[in-house]
């Protein structure tokens, strides 16, 4: 299936911004799935620099700087991506939990290598919360496939949350989630990422979209989908998988990957910062829609 | 405020543990330390021959009379160092008169040592930033990477200048009983306490001349020479002149003394994030003339607080976009940001065979023996010998204050081996080790020679042909009654001296210079509030004053003739310091009721008092005291002693039910008033009349005609039938009183009164004579070439136009309107009207100046 992605972040300052930065994982990665056929980013007053790289993780990261006083940004990304549906034959591997942690923990391969270094804490999830071992270690009896194990737990952690768009803000501290057991996506992850890291188990934060399916007999509305989260654990000899606690599946066509990290943190779609400009508010809108393939 | 949350102390005080009864009973086990000074058959080392006949000499009276004499030298100097507590715990630098001495043998293998550790450390980082091998070969367990919050993702793959990690590096050295040397802490993220060593050297090479001179000491200015001319070659793509900043973390900074001092010492500019931007990926600093473009930043600032955007979003500290300025290779960043990972005792055990991978070579100064509770047998022995190591975090985020085993209680050890047992990669702990011992004065009187056990801080730098280690380390002794006391360090030359000091020998002209180009817009932004502020209490002081005093003597007057007369003042009041509802409780009730007067001195009060709202003179001085700090460098001993004064006057307040309250009120606004003055005094005669008082100046003036302004428009607007006693409070603020005595004698009508405060270019307190110094200081201002006349120069020529034009009888009649009516509330429509004009101006102006000298809003180049 093809989509096309148009992101849109605006944000709207009280006062004048004279000088603002900022830094955008905007570009969809390639590989796993999909291939990024087109990307472009528009941003609104356009900036006096640009300039892209890639992070340490690969994603491709753009950071932009405004110099002339501005009273609100836009910035829209417009991606279309070529997803095939996932190979999930993968499921059935029974390598148990505990033999793909020590992998990771005691393997010097560069790919468990690379593995290990999301078992660590991480700026909004440490690894070492108590509430969390206490609430994955039900899932993880003795022996149990990994993926049996983590698709359990993703089942548990979409029945013990309430998904609630108005529960958070962006930067809710895990604590929050735990106490409250309410968020969004981004809490969703989180709350399983710190709960795999606490077993000992790599854990990473996907940054993406989903595209929503009308019901049928409906037109599909634009600008209802948002930007999406979920986690991605490693399973050795098979790689990283997928899996979505807010909509209790393992992600398929209908997800579009952006970038990947430790946490949110790491692949915040646009962040800034900007001098002076007071309160401000932000929008986003995000809308994902199937193309016609070529 | 917080403690500024980077790492730049000094990690003291150094603590040496107390003996107790177990130690005691210890004491026959332990070995004995080291003892620098003599040998074991208690012959004095040949080391130290010279110095302690020099001593002998002098004998301990004299000593002990130059020691005073140092520390009056450090004082003067205003050494400081804050161990903590903030800012009025800023203690003087306690120097000991009694150096410490290596000779070369000693020295010349421990400085062989640093300077290995330093190539090892700095190929470390390389391989941390770049290929990870340690980590994939085995070496370097992936935890102590992975998992340290210092391993900063976005600079992996970073190069810095000239391929250099880690150009600076520090480390804590101590001598165990073998009479080996050991590093007890590496410092690889921005080293502290270089200056102090400096300053230690100056004083004591003054108070020890014949010693100095005698034992032939290496001297220290070599080590910095090396360390300007490094930061000068790591400017990106070899810039003839660049610019070399020192980035601090500010005042609320440890060791700030100390970065003052090497900016000054090395010629560097000492900024805070706040004076840098990055513009197209580079860093500029922002001057009064102008952006200009920043080559080099040595940093005080930990690395991870360096770029809120790419780093820790909630510091306050550093430069948005400085990562990608880097990344850019625009700047050169010393130390390269990162090098905080190896701010952790946990790598240590594995740098012997790290040392054999990276430089095929043994590693000869070791670490006292750590261990990381992350490795099982490491925590298992860690368990079992607790109560003898000492325990530190393995990845510090600040300051560490070290767990000595040893002192603590048996539950207490208990505790603390569960903790490590539920976290243990988060541990790691040392061996405790009797360091070595030097003479230093003790006893309460100093009059006694005691040896005290000593840690040393030694430093390194990058040269063209491997590192130089600076010949002198900062050492420090602890033991009873020693209360930080630091030493200077004296390694002996094999051969003779070559003299060399960068400080400008004395008989040398010196370059003259008037330039203040490069003033930092934040200092012109600091000194204009400063001079605002300064101002602003003043006029608050005084108008409380005038009212307190009016209120504790009534004359004989009745509350509501009383009420009538004080009004207008209270109005002024309002509007100056926004203690709004109070003063109004205080107006809305006279005549009304007996308890006026005890409302009117409450609603007074609490303008006094409050520490809100932000215009009460508690909350204008202390705000002056915020601004003044910041300005250290730039007031005199004398000035900042008052300003400080100021502040602690106000946060003792005066209870206003107290029977005698108003008579201790206006006992405290004489004392303000008058130490404000001194301070206006000391500020105007003790700085050159260059842009940075320029500024200071601008500040005062603009705030002193706003004043003036406002007590005229909320006191005059309309006429009323008893004006007498408010025309003569209005001289008294504006501190005009006795020049009005004299040219009209007692006859108090508004015409003059009206002249002398706003148009009378010769009265220093009216506005016309603030409006004739803003547009002197206005044409002095820098600005580019082809302007004829800056925005800011046009307000105040407006403003200025109006005053020397106005008809002073003609503003204070009280017109009739068009139709010819007198309104009943006789308004003196003509002055209103000015007063407002010229009371827009003021402020548009004040905003005029920020944007274009503080805040550089637009970007030309």
């Amino acid at each position: 299936m093809k989509l096309r992605v148009v992101h849109k972040t605006t944000y709207h300052y009280a006062e004048a911004v004279p000088s603002s930065h900022h830094e955008a994982h905007l570009a969809p990665r390639d590989g796993r799935g999909q291939t990024c056929l087109a990307h472009a980013v528009r941003i609104s007053p356009r900036p006096n620099t640009t300039r892209e790289r890639r992070d340490y993780f690969d994603n491709r990261t753009l950071y932009f700087g405004i110099h002339e006083s501005h009273r609100s940004l836009e910035v829209v990304a417009e991606s279309d991506i070529l997803v095939h549906d996932r190979e999930h034959s993968m499921l059935l591997d029974k390598t148990s939990w505990e033999t793909a942690r020590d992998v990771v923990t005691l393997g010097r391969q560069p790919e468990s290598l690379a593995a290990y270094e999301f078992v660590f804490g991480s700026p909004y999830v440490s690894a070492d919360h108590a509430e969390l071992l206490e609430f994955a270690r039900p899932s993880f009896s003795a022996g149990r496939p990994l993926l049996d194990a983590v698709a359990d737990l993703t089942e548990r952690i979409f029945g013990g949350l309430t998904y609630d768009p108005d529960a958070t803000e962006t930067s809710t501290p895990l604590t929050d989630v735990i106490q409250e057991r309410r968020g969004v996506c981004q809490d969703f992850a989180h709350f399983q990422i710190g709960c795999l890291r606490s077993m000992g188990l790599p854990a990473r934060y996907v940054s993406g979209y989903l595209s929503t399916l009308p019901p049928p007999g409906k037109t599909r509305l634009v600008g209802c989908d948002a930007s999406h989260a979920w986690i991605s654990t490693y399973l050795p000899s098979v790689g990283w998988v997928d899996f979505d606690p807010v909509n209790n599946m393992v992600p398929g066509e209908r997800h579009v990957t952006v970038a990947y990290g430790r946490d949110y943190g790491d692949v915040t779609p646009v962040r800034g910062v900007i001098v002076g400009g007071g309160r401000h508010g932000v929008r986003v809108s995000v809308d994902v829609a199937p193309i016609a393939m070529d | 405020m917080p403690r500024t949350p980077t790492d730049d102390s000094l990690g003291w005080p150094w603590r040496y543990p107390e003996p107790d009864a177990r130690q005691a009973r210890d004491a026959a086990r332990a070995p004995t330390p080291y003892d620098e000074t003599f040998d074991a058959s208690g012959r004095l080392r040949a080391d130290w021959e010279p110095l302690v006949t020099q001593l002998r000499t002098l004998g301990l009276d004299e000593l002990r009379r130059r020691w005073d004499e140092a520390r009056r030298l450090l004082y003067e100097h205003g050494v400081s160092y804050d161990a903590g507590g903030g800012e009025s715990l800023a203690r003087t630098w306690n120097l000991s008169p009694i150096p410490v001495v290596f000779g070369p043998p000693t020295w010349e293998p421990l400085a062989a040592g640093l300077a290995q550790r330093a190539r090892l450390l700095d190929r470390l980082l390389a391989d941390l930033y770049g290929p990870q091998r340690l980590i994939a070969e085995g070496l370097l367990p992936a935890e102590l990477v992975y998992g340290h919050p210092g391993f900063l993702r976005p600079c992996a793959g970073i190069v810095p200048p000239l391929g250099q990690f880690l150009p600076l590096y520090a480390a804590d050295v101590i001598r165990g009983p073998d009479g080996r040397f050991a590093v007890l802490t590496d410092r690889p993220q921005a080293p502290s306490g270089v200056g102090y060593a400096l300053e230690n050297r100056i004083v004591l090479s003054r108070s020890l001349p014949e010693a100095f001179r005698d034992c032939g000491v290496q001297r220290l200015a070599g080590f910095f020479r090396t360390t300007r001319d490094l930061l000068r070659q790591l400017a990106p793509r070899g810039r003839d002149n660049p610019l070399i900043v020192l980035l601090t973390p500010g005042p609320y900074s440890a060791t700030y003394f100390e970065q003052a001092f090497l900016a000054q010492y090395l010629a560097l500019t000492l900024v805070r994030g706040e004076d840098l931007v990055v513009r197209d990926a580079r860093v500029y600093l922002k001057t009064l003339a102008g952006l200009k473009k920043v080559d080099v930043i040595l940093r005080r600032v930990n690395d991870d607080f360096c770029d809120p955007l790419e780093l820790r979003p909630d510091s306050f500290l550093g430069v948005a976009g400085l990562v990608e300025s880097v990344r850019a290779g625009e700047v050169a960043v010393v130390n390269p940001l990162g090098s905080g990972v190896l701010q952790t005792g946990a790598m240590s055990p594995f740098l012997p065979a790290i040392c054999r991978r990276l430089l095929g070579e043994d590693l000869t100064l070791p670490t006292v023996p750590t261990y990381w509770c992350g490795d099982p047998r490491s925590r298992s022995y860690v368990e079992s010998a607790l109560g003898e190591l000492v325990i530190k975090p393995a990845f510090p985020s600040g300051p560490v204050e070290p767990v000595f085993g040893r002192e603590l209680s048996h539950d207490a050890l208990a505790d603390l081996r569960d903790r490590i047992r539920k976290e243990p990669s988060r541990y790691v702990a040392q061996e405790h080790i009797d360091v070595s011992v030097v003479p230093s004065l003790a006893g309460l009187a100093g009059d006694e020679l005691a040896a005290r056990p000593v840690w040393m801080r030694t430093y390194a730098v990058v040269a063209h042909d491997g590192y130089q280690v600076m010949p002198g380390a900062l050492s420090r002794v602890g033991g009873p009654g020693a209360r930080g006391e630091s030493k200077d360090t004296w390694v002996l030359a094999s051969g003779p001296v070559q003299p060399l000091s960068l400080l400008p020998p004395p008989s040398t002209p010196v370059e003259l210079s008037h330039d203040e180009s490069d003033l930092p817009s934040r200092i012109a932004d600091s000194l204009f509030w400063l001079g605002r502020y300064v101002e602003r209490a003043e006029g608050t002081a005084r108008l409380v004053r005038t009212i307190a005093v009016r209120l504790s003597d009534q004359n004989g007057l009745s509350d509501p003739d009383l009420a009538t007369d004080l009004d207008p003042l209270l109005s002024m009041l309002e509007a100056q310091t926004y203690v709004r509802r109070r003063l109004d409780f205080a107006r809305d009730v006279p005549g009304s009721s007996s308890e006026w007067p005890r409302a009117a001195q409450r609603g007074l009060f609490g303008a006094v008092f409050d520490t809100a709202p932000t215009g009460t003179l508690r909350a204008t001085l202390a705000e002056t005291h915020r601004i003044a700090r910041t300005l250290r460098d730039w007031l005199s001993l004398d000035a900042w002693r008052a300003v400080a004064h100021l502040d602690q006057d106000l946060r003792r307040p005066i209870a206003p039910s107290d029977p005698s309250a108003l008579r201790a009120l206006v006992d405290l606004l004489n004392r303000t008033v008058t130490l404000l003055a001194a301070l206006e005094g000391l500020i105007a005669e003790s700085m050159t009349h260059d842009q940075a008082w320029r500024f200071l100046d601008i500040g005062r003036r603009l705030e002193r005609a706003s004043h003036v302004v406002g007590l005229l428009r909320s006191s005059l607007a309309s006429a009323s039938p008893r004006e007498g006693p408010v025309l003569e409070a209005l001289l008294d603020i504006a501190a005009s009183a006795t020049t009005y005595r004299r040219r009209y004698l007692a006859t108090l009508q508004v015409c003059p009164v009206v002249d002398l405060l706003l148009c009378d270019e010769t009265n220093p307190r009216s506005a016309l004579f603030q409006l004739e110094a803003l547009s002197a200081h206005m044409t002095h201002l820098p600005r580019s070439p082809n302007t004829p006349r800056t925005p800011q120069q046009k307000l105040v020529l407006s403003v200025l136009t109006e005053l020397r034009l106005a008809d002073v009888a003609d503003l204070c009649s009280v017109h009739a309107d068009a139709q010819g009516t007198v309104h009943a509330e006789r308004k003196r429509r003509p002055l209103v009207a000015l007063l407002d004009r010229v009371g827009a101006q003021l402020p548009a102006l004040s905003n005029s100046l920020s944007a274009a000298y503080f805040n550089h809003a637009v970007f030309t180049t």
